[in-house]
């Protein structure tokens, strides 16, 4: 197998990393509008089709395929994002209830765990190294899907993209797949800083106790005598 | 006692805390590298795969139409209209607060977001007419609950994709559970009311009430559509939740007009005189009724061979015209102008709303607020798609080591009946609802109780609502239930008052889960009655 797909990736992320230190905030709005981006087009598409659909009796076939695709995205892009916006849900009474320098060393713990889970799903191959019978990746999925380079089900390109860059009806698999790799790059990423941050003690928790922390901490004591 | 180190697995990294579905799906991913042959790219790509189930999709425009219907005044219209509806019992303010937690529950679909939004208004108000603030925010903590039994529910919509159970069904079947629990929080009010000479509210007539309905209707509307659209045959319910979404995105914006670029623009301002109010309100009516009688009778006749779109535009355009004319002609008289002067009068407002309509349109959904909004839901969305996805990563890590069909034949061999049965999901949800997100517990717990309840013949949607009640009630349980925690957090009360003030409440809502869990009837009569039975294929 070959090592060229993890080195983009690296290089993604280098270039990621010196974008952030450049332009701290336009990269985070960025990554936002990105997120916001993908969930209006989804909205759009499956409302656009609720209408095509019962007021004109017509539709876009790719929709339900494009939808899904870009809640994967959602979803993919979504655990970076949440490791850096510390938004995912845990327990934290046992962090809560020890003493700050071992809450500390589990809140550290905790990024790492997360880095091990980014990295062994995007190639496990590190672990066979170590002894372990395990195999694969995503990263080799993709390379493999790059390699015999097949279309998904119902996407095609616009017949202009097609004419412009001579490539083939249907969109390819592995561009659409691209997110997986790609994601789970930006989550080691994530889980890097997010140890640093601890570290430093720019950042107290990976996680957030509850669904409500934020709304609760605007709320705070309204309600006091 | 592989199975036992995989769970230990997840315990151990849940209680250090990590993010739960960092503790889910390393737990399942060690399991397979070191257990199992299977490769990790299988399990990569199932990750990527979690967006083909087409069911959650649902979830993130749920979590959207409740996010644009949580902004601003939707909790204060709610609360005005439920105050208009049972203010009048002894302890009446806090029967409305039920009354008003159990319609955001409908928006809203979350617990949490029900006690902030309610709470913080309605505990204030009943402290003003002499409550106890232990009442208040016990009534409040309790009735918060609702959010996740009531439908649309986010959790439903979990379990029937986990299960492959109709999400439709299960909406149905929250209905009667859902307005049980909130009747018997208030009798329960209703009996301390009267023990302890609870203040209740002047009955201030017909209009009121009226007046309330009219303001909140157009939030309480989207239940319609929602329940409307899935039952009339129309939509999925992934269908249904986009078009939620979108209702209550316009409704914000250019209806309530609570966010937005029309934020600080009446829709009837004072200098407006009083004959155009009466012909601009009169047509306002007419054409409200025309949409609803649009949408509904489309609900109701979609499928219809003998009336057509004509014939419902036709009939709607006729009762709308003539509702309108009657209100205004009714109206018209009181002040002694005549119909058409009224109507004609009634125009420019049209005119000046239109306008800032057409201006505010472009700028209304790319504004910044709307961008937070969505932002908010979205935020909301991948945090729980992210346990979702893992735990759909090892719900598959289980059955592929076959250990639900291991419980299932240790639960038999041990002599469970349905009966026990039931207790066992009952203590074991209840305890994991502590520590777990609901609908990540749900994910986790389903695949393995399912099976078994099949085997001893529970109804597959019955055991759906007695899930989601658990859930519901792990949430004000103590220790450490979360909506314990959230009004601990906005009354600045302790924990340990909280906790004292909830628990009568608390007890009710046993006496509930005790009902539902062996009165089938009560969560399955309404969607059966409806829809036919569920039929399970294996």
């Amino acid at each position: 197998m070959d090592y060229w797909p993890h080195l983009y990736l690296l290089v993604f992320i280098l270039i990621l990393w010196g974008l952030e230190k450049l332009c701290p905030k336009f990269m985070e709005s960025l990554e936002e509008n990105f997120l916001v981006l993908i969930i209006s087009l989804i909205m759009a598409v499956s409302f656009g089709q609720v209408i095509a659909r019962y007021g004109f009796n017509t539709g876009w076939s790719a929709a339900l395929e494009f939808n899904m695709v870009m809640f994967s995205w959602l979803i993919l892009m979504g655990m970076s994002y949440g490791i850096k916006t510390g938004i995912h849900l845990g327990v934290d009474i046992v962090l809560n209830a020890v003493p700050h320098k071992l809450g500390k060393a589990l809140a550290l713990f905790g990024a790492l765990a997360t880095l091990v889970y980014a990295l062994l799903l995007l190639d496990s191959a590190w672990l066979a190294a170590m002894g372990v019978d395990v195999r694969g990746g995503a990263i080799e999925y993709w390379a493999k899907m790059f390699k015999i380079n097949i279309g998904v089900e119902e996407m095609r390109w616009p017949q202009f993209i097609q004419d412009w860059f001579g490539v083939r009806e249907r969109v390819q698999r592995w561009l659409v797949l691209i997110m997986l790799p790609i994601s789970l790059a930006l989550l080691s990423f994530r889980s890097i800083q997010a140890f640093f941050d601890i570290l430093t003690n720019k950042r107290h928790m990976l996680i957030s106790g509850h669904e409500a922390q934020d709304l609760v901490e605007e709320n705070k004591g309204v309600l006091r005598d | 006692m592989e199975a036992l180190i995989l769970f230990a697995l997840v315990l151990g990294l849940l209680f250090i805390g990590l993010p739960v579905g960092i503790a889910l799906g390393l737990s399942s991913i060690l399991y397979i590298s070191f257990f199992s042959n299977d490769s990790l790219s299988s399990i990569a790509i199932s990750l990527f795969g979690v967006g083909t189930h087409y069911t959650l999709l649902a979830i993130p425009f749920f979590i959207l139409a409740s996010a644009f219907m949580s902004t601003g005044g939707v909790a204060k219209r709610l609360i005005n209209f439920a105050i208009a509806s049972v203010g009048h019992f002894r302890g009446g303010l806090a029967m409305a607060s039920v009354l008003a937690c159990m319609m955001f529950a409908a928006l809203s679909g979350s617990s949490p977001a029900t006690v902030v939004a309610i709470g913080t208004i309605a505990i204030a108000g009943m402290r003003q007419v002499g409550y106890s603030k232990e009442f208040a925010s016990g009534i409040i903590a309790n009735a918060g609950t609702l959010g996740i039994l009531i439908p649309p529910s986010i959790v439903m919509v979990v379990y029937a994709a986990s299960t492959d159970v109709s999400v439709g069904r299960m909406f149905l079947a929250g209905v009667i559970p859902g307005l049980l629990a909130g009747a018997m929080l208030m009798l329960a009010i209703y009996v301390v009311a009267r023990k302890r000479n609870l203040p209740a509210e002047q009955w201030k007539g017909i209009g009121n009430l009226i007046r309330g309905g009219k303001d909140a209707g157009w939030g309480l509307f989207l239940i319609v559509i929602i329940m409307g659209g899935i039952y009339g045959g129309v939509f999925t319910p992934t269908e249904a939740a986009v078009v939620a979404a979108v209702y209550s995105m316009i409704i914000a914006l250019f209806v309530y007009r609570d966010m937005g670029p029309l934020k600080e623009t009446p829709w009837v301002e004072a200098t407006d005189s009083a004959h155009a109010r009466i012909g601009f309100n009169g047509s306002v009516y007419g054409v409200s009724f025309f949409i609803v009688w649009m949408i509904m009778s489309f609900f109701a006749l979609a499928d219809s061979e003998t009336v057509t779109l004509g014939d419902r535009t036709l009939w709607g355009l006729i009762a709308s015209v003539a509702l309108a004319l009657f209100y205004i002609y009714k109206r018209s008289g009181d002040i002694h102008q005549s119909l058409v002067h009224c109507l004609v009068a009634g125009l420019p407002i049209w005119k000046r709303n239109l306008g800032a309509m057409t201006r505010a349109f472009f700028p209304a959904f790319f504004g910044g607020e709307t961008r937070k909004v969505m932002l908010e839901g979205t935020k909301t969305t991948v945090m729980l798609m992210f346990i979702i996805a893992n735990a759909l990563l090892f719900a598959h890590t289980l059955s592929a080591e076959r250990i639900p069909q291991v419980v299932t034949e240790w639960m038999l061999g041990v002599g469970f009946n349905w009966f026990t049965f039931l207790i066992a999901v009952n203590i074991l949800l209840l305890i994991g609802g502590q520590f777990m997100e609901p609908s990540g517990l749900l994910v986790i717990v389903a695949p393995v109780v399912f099976p078994i309840a099949m085997e001893l013949g529970v109804d597959p949607i019955h055991l759906g609502i007695i899930m989601v009640v658990n859930m519901e009630i792990g949430m004000i349980t103590p220790p450490i239930g979360l909506n314990l925690f959230v009004t601990s957090g906005i009354t600045g009360m302790s924990l340990a008052r909280v906790v004292k003030a909830a628990m009568p409440f608390v007890a009710v809502l046993f006496v509930f889960l005790i009902l539902v869990t062996y009165i089938p009837v009560i969560s399955t009569w309404l969607p059966y009655t409806i829809m036919g039975p569920e039929i399970i294929t294996k």
